[in-house]
């Protein structure tokens, strides 16, 4: 025998072969944005605060939630969800509840009284002309960062449209007051009750704060010509819905006929049920197509509202004690854009609807005559260019004063862009944090083999007899271990959730795990992709490696 | 403990319940086993034995052949004694692993039960599985009876510790796996004590923190290949000295190579397995008529006790190979390792390579017999002859 040691058994480990050497490609860790994330309205980091609902810590997914958005309960009810719409999940069984959960973390914080904190007071100072969801939004984004807020709202309560156009049993009002005042005790120098802010009055305003953002909503009822809106018979939808429970009995007769096919619509109609009226929905677009949210309708369906679809009303006349509506049935033509779209009447095609009342809610402009010459329009809106800035330095506008996306977390979502715009400047040097460009996280690149099959845990609705007897809320939420188990089907798209396996897998140990994530060594990474394959979360990408 | 099981000394026994008896015998630690036809047999008699308390092994059932050879090689590296047993494809399937216990020296005793590898599908006797695994690092022995086959596993766990490397032992399908024949059962004191545990100088978990075949270079590479070769060389005289032993404690010879009247034979069969029987046959026939004429089986066939057979051959004129297996593109695998063995020899017999028996095929007396008159004063060819 030789006189060597053999090589067979030695202290070697396999740190002395640089496998890195052999590599092509190296993984990347990369929190690429997910689905959810990129069709949020607010930009919300949903797969983040899931996760923490997952991991039971309701605080830390409110504080995640809350960086973005200032109305999770809110949301978490009203919110017409495309992050639901966008979810990975839907590919493998079901979509994720993300409202729902969202709704589950924003109760939480209204029962557990959860604050948010403000910095001090700087002397910098922004007003806000708006007190409804792009306002507010704004307010709360400027006083995270410290700014004086002075906000103006016409009417004697906050909350604009979420309180006078969404009915109690969509969005109780104890929930609402709840979100609000959390944002007015950040310390909001409050003016109710303003007149409305015409142009000499925007004026005035910039010149006495550093910047102003205007969020005045869209207060006009479109009108529809072929009807005389000074008929006792005829109701306009935004004062139906403002007015108290009393006053709408009032004004309504037993039966009911609502124009139009959107959210406010359906709203008067389903609160013209819990009156006791009997209701129909006169709608210019055929069944399946309305404007208003799948849920909404086929909820309103469950409370007794009648469809009349694709076919519009050409005069309306008192007849007797009630009204005749002499309608044709359409051929409806969507447009491009929210709003944009014709019609073409069916000749032979007329009928008859009889009513007491006719509530006609077919959307609202915003009124921007008050600043003719003073501030540029853009279509029915105030012409925005980037940040959200107006053609008046210094002047913002966001939501539905200045978009057609008419949706409420669409103008928290404006209201938070401009806040940011008008923070960045203010504040000297301070520039406004790339956008993430990242490509979202596609299904194919979740590994399902670590999501079991489960179907979503649904909330459940109050039963139909009872939603008629009362403005109560008819969705209930879901129950805390309801909440972790929807938590629990989140793939978390994009966002490491420290799970290891990239660690474990790595047939050359060449993972380090750090304290709040991992880092590749790359004397070692062979570039096999292993880790990438095993990531069940997509947060993982291999890139072409073309160091020497 | 397992006193109860050996009262007997004569038992009737087929060729793979033999194997299990023997294997009971050596009392291995690990036994990491894939059922496989036609080896099943030896599995399930050691789980019977293992279930009737008769050994204590490990025994291991994993997914694949390919598993079971990485489970041995592992339990082995601990220092543990490790049998497992295949056939056909299971061997094939190991081939990769076969390399890596060589490799990695350890002494794993395998059992192989020699049949046809697909395509087509059979279950035939054919040593072509074992004979394409030659240049695995493996030592091979060869079987040619149930009674052989006991003695013969009991010696590979004494060699295979001896040089540390892994050792196959083959027996034909059927014609030794299923055939039944009185076998003697060996005292398990006697055995236990030709068997002694050697402490291994290094092994997996003995606290010295060391890695077993971890990266190493080139000139490292070869090395371990050198010392591959040491050992090897030191088989032949290990078998002999096994056999030797074997022989004074149970009055059964078990050289490397077995000769059956080879004394002035004029033409020696040179062959392996279960045909060696038939071979002996002829062999008396041929004698009564006058024809000297003798039988070399191969036991220990890698690696190839060539100076024995150099030496055994030395004075004959004619060898006649009688290969069950089939190289393709070559022609009998012995043929060619006895061609190969005798180079350079002085004055060397004329060596004719017989494929006999591929595939299982019967190969009667006469067929043997009528070769050695058609061989005796022919030229020898390179080619291969297909015996009919």
């Amino acid at each position: 025998m030789n006189k060597h040691p053999s090589p067979l058994w030695t202290h070697l480990t396999s740190e002395n072969r640089m496998t890195g050497t052999w590599r092509s490609a190296l993984p990347n860790y990369q929190n690429q944005p997910s689905p959810c994330l990129g069709a949020c309205p607010v930009h919300g980091h949903i797969a983040e605060w899931i996760k923490q609902v997952k991991d039971g810590d309701v605080y830390g997914a409110w504080v995640t939630l809350t960086e973005n958005n200032p109305f999770p309960a809110i949301a978490g009810r009203i919110c017409h969800h495309p992050c639901e719409s966008a979810c990975n999940r839907q590919h493998m069984d079901e979509t994720v509840g993300i409202c729902s959960l969202e709704r589950f973390v924003g109760d939480t914080a209204l029962a557990e009284g959860w604050q948010f904190s403000a910095p001090p007071t700087q002397e910098t100072s922004v007003a806000v002309i708006g007190g409804g969801p792009a306002g507010l939004s704004a307010a709360y984004q400027l006083r995270r960062r410290g700014f004086r807020v002075a906000l103006y709202e016409t009417k004697d309560e906050l909350g604009g449209l979420m309180r006078f156009g969404i009915p109690a049993y969509r969005l109780a009002r104890s929930v609402l007051d709840g979100e609000i005042n959390r944002i007015t005790a950040m310390g909001v120098d409050l003016h109710l009750g303003v007149p409305a802010v015409d142009g000499a009055a925007l004026e005035t305003l910039q010149n006495s704060h550093d910047a102003v953002f205007l969020a005045t909503g869209a207060s006009l009822p479109k009108r529809l010509p072929a009807l005389d809106y000074a008929n006792p018979w005829v109701v306009d939808s935004a004062d139906f819905l403002a007015a108290p429970v009393s006053e709408q009995t009032d004004r309504t007769g037993a039966r009911v006929i609502v124009i139009g096919g959107g959210s406010a619509a359906m709203d008067v109609a389903r609160s013209a049920r819990r009156l006791g009226r009997s209701v129909t929905v006169l709608a210019l677009e055929p069944e399946g197509r309305l404007p208003a949210q799948r849920i909404e309708v086929e909820e309103a369906v469950e409370e007794g509202v009648n469809f009349v679809h694709g076919a519009m009303m050409k005069s309306a006349e008192a007849l007797g004690s009630g009204v005749v509506l002499n309608c044709v049935r359409v051929d409806f033509e969507p447009g491009d854009a929210p709003g944009a779209f014709s019609v073409e009447p069916l000749d032979g095609s007329d009928f008859e609807l009889m009513a007491d009342t006719i509530i006609p809610a077919i959307g609202q402009d915003a009124d921007l005559a008050r600043w003719s010459g003073v501030l540029d329009a853009k279509g029915p809106v105030v012409a925005t260019g980037r940040d959200w800035q107006t053609s008046k330095p210094g002047l913002y506008a966001g939501g539905d004063v200045a978009s057609m996306n008419r949706f409420v977390t669409q103008a928290v979502g404006m209201g938070k862009e401009a806040a940011t715009a008008i923070a960045a400047a203010l504040t000297p040097g301070d520039a406004r944090p790339p956008a993430n460009g990242a490509a979202q996280v596609a299904y194919d690149r979740i590994n399902i083999a670590y999501h079991d099959t489960h179907g979503r845990n649904r909330q459940r609705n109050t039963e139909i007899e009872a939603r008629l007897a009362t403005f109560d809320e008819v969705q209930q939420p879901l129950g805390p271990n309801e909440a972790r188990s929807e938590a629990a089907r989140c793939f978390s798209c994009g966002t490491c959730i420290y799970c290891d396996n990239c660690y474990f897998y790595c047939p050359d140990m060449a993972i380090t795990k750090l304290e709040n994530g991992y880092v590749v060594n790359s004397d070692y990474c062979k570039g096999c992709g292993l880790c990438v394959a095993e990531c069940p979360t997509g947060s993982i990408h291999m890139r072409e490696d073309t160091s020497s | 403990m397992n006193a109860p099981l050996f009262t007997e000394d004569l038992k009737l026994l087929n060729g793979n319940h033999a194997v299990a008896w023997g294997v009971c015998l050596a009392e291995p630690d690990v036994a990491p086993v894939y059922p496989i036809t036609p080896q099943t047999p030896i599995l399930e008699k050691l789980i019977d034995f293992e279930s009737r308390g008769a050994c204590q092994i490990e025994l291991l059932t994993p997914e694949s052949e390919h598993s079971a050879m990485a489970a041995a090689i592992a339990a082995s590296a601990t220092g543990a004694r490790v049998f497992t047993a295949t056939s056909s494809q299971g061997l094939l399937l190991m081939h990769e692993l076969l390399h890596y216990a060589s490799g990695a020296r350890t002494p794993i005793v395998l059992f192989n039960v020699n049949r046809t590898p697909a395509a087509p599908w059979g279950f035939w006797p054919d040593q072509i599985d074992s004979l394409s695994q030659r240049d695995t690092g493996w030592v091979q022995l060869y079987s040619e009876s149930p009674q052989e086959s006991l003695d013969s596993v009991i010696q590979a766990f004494r060699i295979a510790e001896a040089v540390n490397l892994p050792v196959m032992v083959n027996h034909d399908a059927f014609y030794v796996s299923h055939s039944v024949e009185p076998v003697s059962i060996p005292d398990a004191g006697m055995v236990r004590d030709f068997l002694p545990r050697i402490p291994r100088e290094i092994q997996l978990g003995d606290g010295t923190g060391r890695s077993l075949g971890a990266p190493i270079d080139q000139a490292a590479w070869n090395l371990t290949r050198r010392e591959m070769d040491a050992a090897m060389k030191r088989v032949e005289n290990v078998s002999e000295q096994a056999g030797s032993e074997w022989e004074r404690l149970t009055g059964r010879p078990s050289a490397p190579l077995e000769f059956y009247r080879c004394e002035d034979a004029e033409i020696v069969y040179v062959t392996m397995g279960s045909m060696s029987g038939t071979v002996r046959e002829v062999v008396d026939l041929l004698r009564e008529s006058g024809v000297p004429a003798g039988l070399l089986k191969v036991r220990l066939f890698r690696p190839l006790p060539v100076q024995a057979l150099r030496h055994a051959l030395a004075g004959t004129s004619c060898a006649i190979v009688l290969d069950r297996n089939y190289s393709p593109g070559t022609g009998g695998v012995l043929h060619q390792e006895l061609k190969a063995g005798l180079f350079g020899m002085e004055n060397p017999p004329r060596v004719h390579g017989m494929l006999a028996g591929v595939g299982g095929v019967n190969v009667p007396v006469g067929s043997i017999a009528k070769l050695a008159a058609d061989c005796r004063n022919a030229e020898q060819t390179a080619e291969p002859v297909w015996v009919e």
